[in-house]
């Protein structure tokens, strides 16, 4: 195995916060490598300019690492989960659909609230700069002011053209007397930082323009224009350690050459999601997992979506998929008869005709034979979708682990996911399906279809945007990985900067939390360098 | 094993059944979803994939191209009723497979809609945010600062196993 010259800080992941890691890093003038197993995914390799881009989106352009085969994957295993993950430079900034609300306050603190998950060992308060900071450099756009929520400054651009949905679901709210709110997104409504406005194609499934926020067209030429080494095909297949206990490296297997090298580092940085990053520890000899917490208390969000069909003309193949955000439901009311919150991500619709005939996201579809027309002419431009989206208990059971058995192409375990709901999750869930009606009620809905995600076998198979929790955050190291700082309380020159440390899911898609996560830890990384170079212990949280 | 020219047949035979022509709207196998519905069954369910659709029909094959159009929906449901899952598959095919056809959009377009077989290219144009006319006037919302989180009584509900302990 030929070992690499000494990097100051080895990247595991060029995802969305390999990224932001890489650009905080790499401009305090450190030697940064990244080791990512994909590749950098080109304008042309999206199925935007296709005229089957909605086929293509079920088959090689799925979100379910699964589903599409392609050879910078690895499977994973699993119960229920239909796993969202993009391997390559932007990790699944590639596919994702870039809503970006934040948490609260209270989702930090659901120790003190209720002792069913665990405080935060930060406050909102402490991330709020970094929210910011993840604003300017990914680009993003909303309307600031909600009284939902902290106050804020403005987006670095306005919100994004209003669309029909929104307005009639605005309606339907106020009707109600429940909040609503533009939605945030990490798409731009003007031109900004060389990239260019979305022109509201409405297939956003990732985006090769780059208007919505691909972190390798927003984020990587920063980190590399700042001299981060950015090293493709480069899949890690352990992190060593010394004597001492310190992470000394890591060995990959070069996928271009099929060579094994080994690339030192004094700082080691695992940002390889909710799967892949437990995956590695675990793979890696049970790394930083005296706790016993690796992998476990996985987070996929509780998650049920209606589509409902209004007389008006709302044309919701058009503009960016989110409308509208409800925060009506956010905070902890027991009287619902279950603890933690929800939000409405209101949609616009899909916007492709032939998924509105073959369904979208729920189990709606154009009759077969003499019908399909006419279902279709009254259907087709009168949708909206809606999704419900609430934060799940963790469970330790809920969790990744590897196949005692199965070896991926690489010899890597391959990687074992469950997850199931709880009771709480299942009360929620419930409680958001009789919401959704409520709102087709109010919008004058001449039809709704719900989803509750449950298969003809009674399981909730998510579709799993989000994976979280698995390597999470604490101020203790008995039920703990990693500190506040993102070290690990085991290795102190390891850190983690990924969804993995999430200690709650929020009430929210976590992408623009978990960016403005790896900003902070990546400054605390650059300013204490020295130290952390040299210390045998991890600090207290 | 069923011939080539009658493999063709059968299939334009099953996709017009599924999507016959209408006012307006032409016929799936006239815009030649046959085709892509063969290929795509090759793509994604392997060298062997149009021969087991083919087998799976053998019992309605005479029907589906006897141009009987009650015989051909009675065929068609039964092969439904007989095989959910691989029916249900070449159905949304044949949905997606159509509606990307551009003589569709077409038909699309003369319904009043515009809606663009790659919108991508040149998106779709859209007003606007006004700040004057958009922001919300509504004033409704609340949030929970971190010192004023309050424990909330959780006994009532009866969720003593759920959780990871903090």
């Amino acid at each position: 195995m030929k070992s690499m010259q000494p990097a100051d800080v080895l990247i595991v992941g060029a995802g969305a916060t390999g990224s932001l890691a890489a650009v905080v890093l790499a401009r305090a003038g450190l030697d940064v490598v990244c080791l990512e197993q994909g590749g950098w995914v080109e304008a042309g390799d999206h199925p935007h300019y296709s005229t089957d881009w909605s086929w293509q989106r079920r088959t090689r352009w799925n979100a379910d690492v699964n589903k599409r085969h392609h050879p910078d994957d690895y499977s994973v295993r699993t119960n229920s989960s239909q796993v969202l993950m993009w391997n390559g430079v932007g990790g699944s900034t590639n596919v994702y659909g870039a809503i970006w609300p934040r948490y609260r306050p209270s989702d930090f603190r659901k120790g003190d609230e209720h002792g069913l998950q665990p405080n935060w060992p930060i406050a909102y308060e402490d991330l709020a700069p970094y929210y910011e900071q993840a604003d300017r450099i990914v680009g993003t756009s909303g309307l600031h002011g909600d009284p939902a929520m902290p106050s804020r400054p403005p987006h670095p651009t306005g919100p994004l053209p209003p669309t029909e949905a929104a307005r009639a679901l605005a309606g339907a709210f106020d009707t109600l007397g429940w909040h609503w709110w533009p939605a945030e997104a990490a798409v731009i409504s003007e031109d900004y930082d060389g990239r260019p406005a979305c022109n509201g194609c409405g297939i956003c499934s990732g985006c090769p323009r780059g208007s919505m926020s691909k972190y390798s067209l927003s984020v990587w030429p920063k980190a590399l224009a700042a001299g981060a080494r950015l090293r493709t095909h480069a899949r890690v297949l352990r992190v060593e350690t010394g004597k001492d206990g310190r992470a000394t490296g890591a060995a990959y297997v070069d996928r271009t050459t099929g060579r094994t090298e080994f690339q030192p580092a004094r700082i080691v940085v695992i940002a390889a999601n909710g799967v892949g990053t437990p995956r590695l520890l675990l793979a890696s000899d049970n790394l930083a997992n005296s706790s016993d917490q690796v992998g476990r208390n996985l987070l996929h969000h509780t998650l049920v979506s209606s589509e409902m069909w209004l007389d008006r003309r709302i044309e919701g193949h058009m503009g960016y998929v989110a409308s509208l955000i409800s925060r009506e439901f956010a905070e902890t009311d027991v009287s619902r008869g279950f603890v933690n919150g929800f939000n409405f991500n209101c949609l616009t619709s899909t916007s492709s005709a032939g998924e509105v005939a073959a369904g979208w996201i729920t189990d709606a579809r154009a009759p077969w034979g003499r019908g399909h027309h006419g279902w279709f002419e009254r259907h087709f431009g009168h949708g909206i979708g809606i999704h419900a989206i609430g934060d799940d208990l963790p469970n330790p059971d809920n969790r990744v682990t590897l196949d005692p058995a199965e070896r991926d192409a690489d010899e890597m375990p391959v990687a074992r996911l469950f997850y199931r709901p709880g009771e709480n999750d299942r009360r929620m869930m419930a409680f958001m399906l009789d919401r959704l009606t409520d709102l087709a009620t109010a919008a004058g809905a001449f039809e709704v279809r719900l989803q509750d995600y449950l298969d003809a076998d009674g399981v909730y198979r998510t579709p799993a945007w989000h994976m979280i929790g698995t390597c999470r955050m604490g101020a203790d190291p008995e039920s703990s990985v990693v500190n506040k700082w993102h070290q690990t309380w085991d290795v102190p020159n390891l850190f983690i900067m990924d969804g993995s440390v999430l200690a709650t899911g929020g009430v929210v898609n976590p992408t623009s939390t978990i960016s403005a996560l790896a900003l902070r830890a990546a400054e605390y990384v650059r300013d204490n360098f020295r130290e952390l170079s040299g210390q045998s212990r991890s600090i207290a949280a | 094993m069923t011939g080539a020219v009658e493999a063709a047949g059968l299939l334009a035979a099953l996709v017009d059944t599924l999507i016959p022509g209408d006012a307006g709207w032409p016929a799936a196998a006239t815009v030649g979803v046959q085709s892509e519905l063969a290929t795509r069954l090759v793509q994604e369910r392997g060298e062997d994939g149009l021969a087991k659709v083919l087998d799976a029909l053998g019992g309605e094959t005479a029907a589906l191209l006897s141009g009987d159009e009650p015989a051909r929906v009675a065929a068609m449901a039964a092969w439904e009723a007989r095989d959910k899952d691989l029916f249900g598959w070449v159905r949304d095919v044949v949905y997606l497979a159509y509606y990307e056809n551009p003589v569709v959009v077409r038909a699309i377009n003369a319904h009043g809609h515009l809606y663009k077989l790659v919108p991508h290219v040149t998106g779709y144009k859209l007003p606007r945010f006004d700040a004057a006319r958009d922001t919300p006037q509504h004033g409704r919302g609340a949030w929970t600062p971190t010192g004023a989180v309050r424990r909330v009584a959780v006994d009532t509900l009866c969720l003593a196993e759920e959780g990871a302990k903090p």
